[in-house]
């Protein structure tokens, strides 16, 4: 195989998806439960609930930071959307991606002003929305009363996506072609390469980090809000299961937490990667702790393949067959 | 010679402290002026004030007669400065190509590709590198390769004022001279080239002025016919200079302590062999790349993979194991202070002590009094200010952090050996000198040094043995009067001509 084709960033999180499907087919094979037609759109549908969060979240990991908050913040949108849009559901999405973009902002003033860290101020976000959502609801369910938009946003369309993972793919396209065709992504990437050597070099950091943590908060109130809707209920406590996903996602998609590697397209399948194994494991009655397993054997061996020193194990062993024959 | 930069009266005080006072500086078209000073003098203010990484507290700058305010490397790039930085500034994860134009106020959002890869090429043609791959991962390239990246994207960005912080310190001698060749050739087509260095022949062969900075001040600008050697570094130090290289003491009882037989390191190392006496310098040169900088790492436990024999005191000395080295007195001094020699934010007093924990801990709880009083022993024995016990290892000059690395592989039971990369890299000709100082005072405590340098004259100056290597293997060895360095570059350089002759 070509080293060029190796090398891509989004050869590996591929291998692991096409990996995936291969593996479900063949424990399937013959009773046609994961290889369905409802398979795709429950699959997709599982990655619009990861996929924009993942995509935010890794954005920050490239410059080499972390948003904790995007927890928070996922919780508190969908409480501002179920509570001000039930008369006008646009309403009720701009109102939580305004709150998404604020925080994102404010968080990353705060990071780049008194220079710190991001993992202290995105804790302190996440906490801090956290609490504002249960005290606007004053720490109880809220339901979206609103039926025709919570179906709206789940009823399929082509047989294959609704409006959730819809819009969740086109801002997945818009970022990577910004990624990819402008000069944004090699700024990021090299952020995260050498953030020193960016600066010296003409990139203006901090208008980086303060726009990828505002873009992620959008991400995460936007994928909250839309969830919410179409669950037709919000709680200041329910949606706190989004974290470990979406890193998980970013890191199989190529996001490494050093900084500087990774791309949206990778992010994409590292999310696509878990919707299938979620999707294909509960289409096969596997047990759900199931799912967990999975997750974490892949992530590891993810995690063994990029460490040194396999691959230089590896690199002898070569050698010393060569040296053999 | 029209004017192209002028600065009046700058000034700069980092919490009281003045890094820089009424400076006053002015540099013509076409012209390449050295800057010379000793760590701390303010150069490095001086060019980040150039670059807008860091704002005056006065003084104004004028470019091309007009004044400007410089408030970022953006902007200093837009009005025609730009730098190769110390420490470099280029992305290791991404292309040459992207290096280049990384940052560049130049490229707009959407632009086209093609004309900017035409560009850069053409840019690594003017440094003779025209056949390296522009989707090539920076990453992968030398520090060598990197610091001719870095120039080429000055050429590429077309900058007036190249500014050039110690840009030949990582690099092997043939890099230097194509450098030096281009920088004549922008010279040439009326650019100005602002050059930093503390190897002061290179200030010599490439400048037409040199700039000194002392204490925070410029002391003296003058052509560099008009000056001497010893002259110059009379006005950076400020006071008469002693001997650089103090004398080799004969020592004809020299036990061998280090003896390395057939080490190799696959890819890097062959069939290296030599000799370290107790009291003696051992220095292997070769140029960057040629393995040289990994004998020492091998020696040193460093490499997992090397293989070979060597002993200590005729025991074996297990490869690939630090704290087996560690245990039998083999301590190593990286080339990469910072990542790999101190700990930076802690203090002067806790990066002495931090690899004798273990032995004033009585029942595991450490004994702070004991641990000052070897501290400032320690400090003393190795020319470190005692006042400065309390200060963050990050704060001192390269110098006396250099100090500080030989300060923790003192006060043991018997002498042991020091393997050390580029010893002085980076360190100003006052210090470099107590270094020196201090190395031959270890030798005279019985420890046995082995040391590589790619600077030549440091190599012919100071070391008592000298082995030579070329792309991995051995070319020669000398000792005493053999040491010479027309030799010792043609080894390193060019030995298959050498042996022809």
């Amino acid at each position: 195989m070509k080293a060029s084709i190796r090398n891509d960033p989004h050869f590996r999180p591929l291998v692991i998806l096409a990996a995936c499907i291969v593996l479900l087919s063949a424990v399937d094979w013959g009773q046609w439960r994961f290889l369905s037609a409802a398979t795709p759109f429950s699959t997709l549908q599982t990655f619009a609930n990861i996929g924009l969060v993942a995509l935010g979240l890794g954005l920050t990991m490239m410059i080499r930071e972390f948003d904790l908050s995007v927890v928070g913040m996922f919780g508190l949108a969908g409480c501002v959307a179920v509570m001000t849009g039930a008369a006008h559901p646009w309403f009720g999405i701009a109102c939580a991606i305004a709150i998404g973009l604020a925080a994102g902002i404010i968080q990353g003033l705060i990071m780049v002003r008194f220079a710190l860290g991001s993992v202290g101020v995105t804790l302190g976000g996440l906490l801090t929305f956290v609490g504002l959502a249960h005290v606007l609801t004053e720490n109880r369910s809220v339901p979206y009363d609103n039926f025709r938009v919570a179906l709206l946003v789940n009823e399929p369309f082509a047989g294959l996506l609704s409006v959730r993972s819809g819009v969740s793919l086109a801002i997945f396209a818009v970022v990577a072609l910004t990624f990819g065709f402008t000069r944004l992504g090699r700024d990021i990437i090299a952020i995260g390469s050498d953030r020193r050597a960016a600066m010296i070099a003409g990139v203006n950091v901090d208008a980086f980090i303060v726009g990828i943590f505002a873009f992620s908060g959008v991400c995460a109130a936007a994928t909250g809000a839309l969830l919410s809707y179409s669950l037709a209920s919000a709680s200041p406590a329910g949606l706190s299961d989004v974290l470990v996903p979406a890193a998980a996602a970013a890191i199989l998609g190529g996001v490494s937490l050093g900084g500087g590697s990774g791309r949206p397209l990778g992010i994409a399948t590292g999310a696509l990667v878990l919707a299938v194994l979620r999707s294909g494991l509960n289409a096969v009655e596997a047990p759900p702790f199931v799912n967990d397993i999975a997750m974490g054997a892949i992530l590891l061996t993810v995690a063994i393949g990029d460490g040194p020193y396999l691959m230089r194990r590896l690199r002898q062993l070569a050698a010393r067959e060569r040296t053999d024959r | 010679m029209p004017e192209v930069l002028s600065v009046e009266g700058l000034g700069k005080s980092y919490t009281g402290v003045r890094a820089l006072h009424d400076v006053s500086f002015s540099l013509g078209s076409g012209e390449i002026r050295g800057i010379c000073g000793e760590n701390g003098a303010g150069k490095s203010t001086f060019v980040k004030i150039l670059m807008g990484i860091t704002q005056p507290d006065s003084g104004s700058i004028r470019i091309a007669g007009r004044a400007r305010d410089i408030p970022g490397p953006r902007q200093a790039q837009g009005m025609g400065l730009g730098i190769v930085a110390q420490e470099l500034s280029l992305a290791p994860h991404l292309s040459i190509l992207d290096n280049i134009w990384l940052g560049s106020a130049g490229v707009p959002l959407l632009h086209r590709r093609q004309a900017l890869r035409e560009r850069a090429q053409k840019a690594l043609d003017a440094l003779g590198v025209g056949d390296w791959d522009l989707n090539g991962r920076v990453g992968a390239l030398t520090m060598g390769q990197r610091q001719i990246v870095e120039i080429a994207r000055l050429l590429a960005r077309d900058t007036q004022v190249l500014i050039l912080d110690e840009p030949t310190a990582t690099l092997s001698d043939s890099e230097i001279e194509r450098i030096l060749a281009v920088l004549r050739e922008l010279k040439a087509q009326g650019r100005s080239v602002i050059y930093i260095s503390h190897r002061l022949g290179e200030i010599f062969e490439l400048c037409d002025t040199v700039t000194v900075f002392r204490n925070g001040e410029c002391v003296a600008t003058k052509p560099v016919q008009e000056v001497s050697r010893e002259g110059l570094i009379e006005l950076m130090l400020g006071r008469p200079f002693d001997e650089m290289y103090p004398q080799h003491h004969a020592n004809p009882d020299a036990r061998n302590a280090l003896v390395i037989e057939r080490l190799t390191v696959p890819g890097m190392v062959h069939d290296f062999s030599a000799v370290a006496p107790r009291g003696k310098i051992l220095c292997v040169a070769g140029q960057i790349g040629s393995g040289a900088a990994m004998v020492t790492r091998a020696a040193a436990g460093l490499l997992p993979d090397a293989i070979g024999r060597l002993t200590l005191d005729g025991k074996t000395l297990r490869l690939g194991s630090v704290p087996h080295c560690v245990a039998r007195n083999v301590f190593f001094l990286s080339e990469d202070r910072a990542s790999e020699g101190l700990f930076p934010p802690m203090k002067v007093l806790d990066n002495l002590v931090a690899t004798r924990l273990y032995a004033h801990a009585p029942l595991g709880v450490l004994s702070w009094r004991a641990l000052r009083r070897i501290a400032t022993d320690l400090a003393e024995r190795v020319g470190v200010d005692r006042n400065r016990l309390g200060t963050a290892a990050v704060n001192l000059s390269g110098g006396n952090q250099q100090k500080l690395l030989f300060g923790r592989t003192l006060e043991r039971t018997e002498p042991g050996v020091l393997l050390m990369n580029e010893p002085t890299r980076g360190i100003d000709v006052g210090a470099r000198a107590e270094i020196y100082r201090l190395m031959r005072r270890l030798c005279d405590l019985g420890y046995a040094l082995v040391m590589t340098s790619s600077d030549l004259e440091e190599v012919v100056g100071i070391a008592d043995i000298v082995v030579t290597m070329y792309r991995g293997r051995t070319v020669a060895r000398y000792e005493g009067e053999r040491i010479a360095m027309s030799t010792i570059l043609a080894d390193i350089t060019h030995p298959a001509e050498q042996a022809a002759r």
